[in-house]
Order: structure tokens, then C-alpha cells, then sequence
């Protein structure tokens, strides 16, 4: 459950100020696929980046599982992210001299795993996510849409609760963006995460189980979403 | 806590092996030159001290010199006491010497050098001067009417060579017309000239005792007895050893005797040796810096991307020392294998001085420096730049 109250982000100060979040309140179900929409400068990822813990909102509260985040120390922030969140990037963010695997069991190595749990646990999600034939490649060696799986495959092996998604699929094509949705689909179904994921596509809406719309930096209401009956 | 140090080896060893090898390979190669840099000119200095030191024991004082008492300009009864001399144990050999200023004229050449009277035989057992007769031959007890003089004194006959006054190349056979204190003016026919390497030696003239007395009308005088010991290093113990014996002349030290002239060379040493280390140092630091500056700015969006995804910032500054310890010990790796190739190369060919060829002196206080001043060097340069950047926002360092 991530309760959002009041969530403001200001960048710059004085006459240049940019209100990139301007007073914006967000409850998000576990187990919930929510898309975040809007135009470009919105807000959906200074949004996003608030949820991730990347980032500590202006002002506002943030609860996520019954913790508020906004009191966190750094530590205990990182912490956070390692055990309870996926974050996904969308330029993949892999380490280019890690492989496959080694990305992928990177969180679960600082954890504590040993290196026999993480290779299992690595070699399931690789499964899942179809690559397990790509187990020793480099990022370099591998497509877009299969290094996209790599790094969401990076984003749940702790097992998150929660995971967060910034346009996953801005630089794939549709085949490779199905993909991706459906592979995040069946998690959510299946493994009952919840996920919020920021979309520009139209046709990415059929997925979510709802869309949040943003608008200079505010949340548009329900009732005012033009194009939704 | 050890699982953090884990997973920080885990991450540098795939950044190493995996990483740009030519961006390594030249920081191993520069921290192995400074390694070179910081040792190798002082061990040539150390070496070049080393010869001095010997040359003076074995051309100028051996291990003690003994000079007359407080308030005597003279030791008399020389025979005496260097019979008691010789027979305390641990003395070699003993050589009294007799010296002063002496005017030298060789076809309308004057000049004032130092001539030192002695007992040749006796010289022989204590000093190595009979070794380095350049052309002629040595002096004997027995000799009289001979000279023996230094190679500078001698000069060239072509006298814009010498830099001090000389006889202008007199050479062996020739004879000379010196002038004592006294007023006494002798021939003597050069029987050989020396080459020692030492400046106060070459630039000398030698007769025997026995001659000067002649000339002085002193019996058994001398104003300094040379004292060679089984070992060097022991001065000051036998020393005291003399002195206990019932040597009541002052005893002086090779050491002592040397002092300032060791002190002016060795502090000029000293102070090339301070420049050159740490202009050596300051290069490593900035070159060491520079690169694992780069390394790391280069790698700030990995380094957010790490902590975004739930990765300390205590793993990723660990994972960077261990970059920076892997060059560092790779580096002095490489460093004593040059510094090994290059004294093998010096030991094959040396480095020849005045006095001698010079074998560089390794200390193990100079390696123990450079290897600490370059760790300590390495641990910073792999600490600071990524302390810095962790600690920066994490979102910037995601952008890049
Ligand atoms: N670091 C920053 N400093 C100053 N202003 C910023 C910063 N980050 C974002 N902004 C501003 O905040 C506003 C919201 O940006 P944000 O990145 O959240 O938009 P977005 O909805 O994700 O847009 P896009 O669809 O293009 O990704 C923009 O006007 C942007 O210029
Ligand atoms: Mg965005």
C-alpha cells in the first residue's frame, strides 16, 4: 500500500522556480498495475522517483507499507530500495561489465544470499523472463528488449513488494514492448506485486488496471480524464 | 560486514578483468616508473655515499686517527706508542704520518700542496694508496731523494686542463725542488705518481718519514697515526678499547674525520634526493588521481544506477579501493621487476665515479617508503572519487 499526501517537488528557487509536483495525494492498492500518463514535463517521473525512494519530496508525506520513507536515513533508504522495491529504468541501466546473471544477482549477493541461492534464484527469474539461454552474455551482447528483461528480472529478484517502472518500453519496438508488458503483467497476476508504471503509449491502458493522468505537475481528477468514459 | 567486502571484490574484480585493460595496464605501468623513480636515485646516491665512505677509510684515515694530545702540536715517541697500538686487539695495523705544507718548483712552476711524510711499509697494512700508483713505482722505507706525488699535483702540460695549481705534467723520472717550513730546499727525483681517485690524496705529495726528519732534524714525531681495525663499523667502540688501553691521544673517528665533508655532499644529496621524491610523489598523486578520477566519473551514472538499485555506498567505495589496491600492488609488482632488470643491468655495467664503480645501495627503509607512500597514495585516489560521487545526489549521477 503507498499512501502519497500532499507530495510536492520544487526544483531551483526564486523567480525560476519549477514546481515539478504541486500538492499531489496518491493511494495505490497492493497488487495494483497503475499507469502513470501525462505530457512530457508533467511530472510522471519526478512522481516516480519519489516513490522509488530516489529522491525525498519538498514537502508531503509518503507511507509505503506502513513505514513513512521521508524520515528515512540514506542507509536505511538504500535498504528500502534493496528489499522492497524494483526499480526499472528506462534506458535498462545493466552494468555493462557484468553478465546476465551477475546484474541479476548483484542485489541479491549485497543481501547476503550465497552464491549457490543466487545462482538458483537467478537461473528461475531467467526463466521467466525467457532468457535463460543468455545467462553468461554481456549487456552489450544482448538486444534491447532482452537487456530490458535482464534488468526487470535485476528489479525482482529480492522479491520486491513494489515495483516501479519509468517507460520500460520507450526505446523498444512494439513486438519487444509486448513483451515486456506482458512479462510485467503476469507478474503482477501471478507473483501479486504491485506495479506502477509511467506510459506515453495509448495502447499500454489496456493493461493497467488503472491509469493515473498528470497535468502540470497535479493529478487530474477521475472524472475530468478526457477520453475515458 | 565480510559480505559487503564480498560483493565490493566481486564488483572490482568484474570492473578490472572486464573493464578497459589499456586504461590499467598504463596506470600499472606509471606507479611501477614512480616505484622505479622513488627508489632508484636514492640508491644510487646511498651507493655513491658507500664509496665515499670507503674511499676514505682506505685512502685518507683508515678506521682511527690518533692526533697529539690537548695542547701538543705533536706526538712524540711515535714508535712507542704504535707498538702499544698494534697490539690491542682488534687493531689491524697502524701508520704514522707527518705532514705540512711544503713549497714544490718544477721548471719555473711553484705551488704549496700538502706533503705528508710516512712510513711506506707501514702505510701499506693500513691504507690502499700503494694500489693506485698510476706510472712509477711506490715509495720504500728504505727510499731517499724520492718522491711520490698525486696525479692533480702533477697536472697536464697543457695547463688550461688543471683546475688548480699544478707542476705541469711533470712526469715519473723528473726531479723537483721542494721547499720545507724551515727553509730547506731538496731535489727529488719522482718515483711515482698517484691515482687514487681522491681529490686530498692526488693532490699530495708523499715522502718517507726518515727523509723528513732529516731535513727537520726531528726524531720519532709524527702529528697523526692512522689506525686500521678487523671491522668497520665498530669505531667507537674501539675507540674506547684504545683508550682503555692507555691511549691518551685524542682519537678520532673515520667518521669524525669526515664529517663535514660527508655532511656537505650527503646534504646536497639529501636535498636532490627530497626533490626528485617528491616530485616523484606529486606526479604519482596526480597521474594516479587523474586516472582513477576519470575511471570513476566515467562510471557516475553505474555508480547512481548501483545505489538506486539498493547498493550501499560503503560497497561501491570499497569496490573502488579494491580497483585502486590492484593497480597499486600490480603496480609495485611491476615496479620491483623494472627496478630488478635495471640493477642487474647496473651490476653488469656500473656506473663508474671518481674512486670507483658505484653499485646502487637498496635499503629496505627506501623500498618500505615508496611501497607505503604509493598505498597510501592508491587508497586515497580510490577513496575520494567515489566518496565523492556516492555522495552525491543520486538521481544526478543517474542523468550523467
Ligand atoms: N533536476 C531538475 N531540476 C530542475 N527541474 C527539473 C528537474 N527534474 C525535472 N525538472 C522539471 O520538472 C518538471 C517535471 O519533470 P518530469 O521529468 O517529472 O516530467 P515527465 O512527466 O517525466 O516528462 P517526460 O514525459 O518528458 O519524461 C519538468 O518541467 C522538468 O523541467
Ligand atoms: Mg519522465
Amino acid at each position: 500500500m503507498i499512501i502519497g499526501s500532499n507530495l510536492a517537488k520544487v526544483y531551483g528557487k526564486g523567480s525560476v522556480e519549477v514546481r515539478a509536483l504541486d500538492g499531489v495525494d496518491i493511494r495505490i492498492r497492493k497488487g495494483e498495475f497503475v499507469g502513470i500518463t501525462g505530457a512530457s514535463g508533467s511530472g510522471k517521473s519526478t512522481l516516480l522517483h519519489l516513490l522509488g525512494l530516489l529522491d525525498r519530496p519538498t514537502t508531503g508525506s509518503l507511507v509505503i507499507d506502513g513505514v513513512e520513507v521521508a524520515t528515512l536515513s540514506e542507509r536505511e533508504r538504500t535498504l528500502f530500495r534493496l528489499n522492497r522495491l524494483g526499480y526499472v529504468f528506462q534506458d535498462y541501466a545493466l552494468v555493462p561489465e557484468l553478465t546476465a546473471e551477475e546484474n541479476i544477482y548483484l542485489p541479491s549477493k549485497v543481501r547476503g544470499m550465497t552464491a549457490k541461492e543466487c545462482t538458483r534464484a537467478c537461473r528461475d527469474i531467467l526463466g521467466l523472463v525467457g532468457l535463460r539461454d543468455r545467462v553468461s552474455f554481456l549487456p552489450g551482447e544482448l538486444s534491447g528488449g532482452e537487456q530490458q528483461r535482464v534488468a526487470i528480472a535485476r528489479a525482482l529478484i529480492n522479491n520486491p513488494a513494489i515495483i516501479l517502472a519509468d517507460e520500460p518500453c520507450a526505446n523498444l519496438d512494439t513486438r519487444n514492448s509486448t513483451i515486456i508488458l506482458d512479462l510485467i503483467r503476469k507478474l503482477n497476476r501471478e507473483l501479486s506485486q504491485t506495479v506502477v508504471m509511467v506510459s506515453h503509449e495509448e495502447w499500454h491502458r489496456n493493461y493497467f488496471d488503472r491509469v493515473i493522468v498528470m497535468q502540470d505537475g497535479k493529478i487530474v481528477p477521475e472524472g475530468e480524464i478526457p477520453g475515458k468514459p | 560486514m565480510l559480505e559487503e567486502e564480498q560483493v565490493a571484490f566481486f564488483l572490482a574484480s568484474r570492473l578490472i578483468t572486464r573493464g578497459n585493460k589499456g586504461t590499467i595496464l598504463l596506470t600499472i605501468m606509471i606507479i611501477a616508473m614512480v616505484f622505479v623513480n622513488l627508489i632508484f636515485l636514492p640508491s644510487i646516491i646511498a651507493g655513491i655515499v658507500v664509496l665515499f665512505n670507503q674511499q676514505n677509510i682506505d685512502y685518507s684515515y683508515g678506521n682511527l686517527v690518533i692526533e697529539p694530545r690537548e695542547d701538543e702540536l705533536l706526538i712524540t715517541r711515535v714508535t712507542e706508542l704504535q707498538q702499544k697500538i698494534n697490539r690491542i686487539p682488534g687493531v689491524v695495523a697502524s701508520t704514522p704520518r707527518y705532514s705540512g705544507a711544503a713549497t714544490i718548483v718544477y721548471k719555473g712552476k711553484s705551488t704549496t700542496p700538502l706533503l705528508v711524510a710516512i712510513n711506506p711499509d707501514d702505510e701499506k697494512q693500513v691504507l690502499k694508496i700503494h694500489t693506485s700508483i698510476a706510472s712509477g713505482d711506490y715509495l720504500n722505507d728504505g727510499d731517499t731523494g724520492q718522491i711520490l706525488i698525486g696525479t692533480t699535483l702533477a697536472g697536464n702540460k697543457d695547463q688550461k686542463v688543471d683546475r688548480t695549481p699544478t707542476l705541469g705534467g711533470v712526469e715519473v723520472g723528473k726531479t723537483v725542488e721542494v721547499t720545507f717550513r724551515n727553509g730547506v730546499t731538496r731535489q727529488y727525483r719522482i718515483k711515482g705518481i698517484i691515482a687514487s681517485g681522491q681529490f686530498s690524496v692526488d693532490s699530495s705529495a708523499f715522502i718517507p718519514r726518515k727523509e723528513l726528519e732529516s731535513v727537520l732534524g726531528t726524531t720519532d714525531a709524527a702529528n697523526q697515526i692512522l689506525v686500521k681495525t678487523g671491522t668497520t663499523g665498530t669505531e667507537d667502540a674501539m675507540r674506547i678499547t684504545l683508550m682503555q688501553y692507555g691511549v691518551k691521544e685524542r682519537i678520532w673517528t673515520w667518521q669524525d674525520k669526515s664529517a663535514d665533508f660527508l655532511k656537505s655532499i650527503v646534504g646536497s644529496f639529501d636535498i636532490i634526493n627530497v626533490i626528485s621524491t617528491i616530485v616523484s610523489l606529486v606526479i604519482a598523486v596526480v597521474v594516479i588521481f587523474i586516472v582513477l578520477f576519470i575511471n570513476t566519473v566515467y562510471r557516475r551514472k553505474q555508480i547512481g544506477i548501483l545505489q538506486a538499485i539498493g547498493i550501499d555506498r560503503s560497497i561501491i567505495i570499497k569496490s573502488y579501493i579494491f580497483q585502486a589496491l590492484f593497480i597499486f600492488a600490480s603496480g609495485t609488482l611491476a615496479g620491483c621487476a623494472l627496478l630488478f632488470v635495471l640493477l642487474q643491468y647496473l651490476t653488469a655495467s656500473p656506473l663508474v665515479f671518481p674512486g670507483g664503480p658505484v653499485a646502487p645501495v637498496l635499503e629496505p627503509v627506501l623500498l618500505l617508503r615508496a611501497i607505503a607512500s604509493l598505498f597510501i597514495v592508491s587508497l586515497i585516489a580510490g577513496f575520494l572519487p567515489s566518496y565523492l560521487t556516492t555522495r552525491e545526489d543520486i538521481l544526478s549521477a543517474i542523468r550523467g
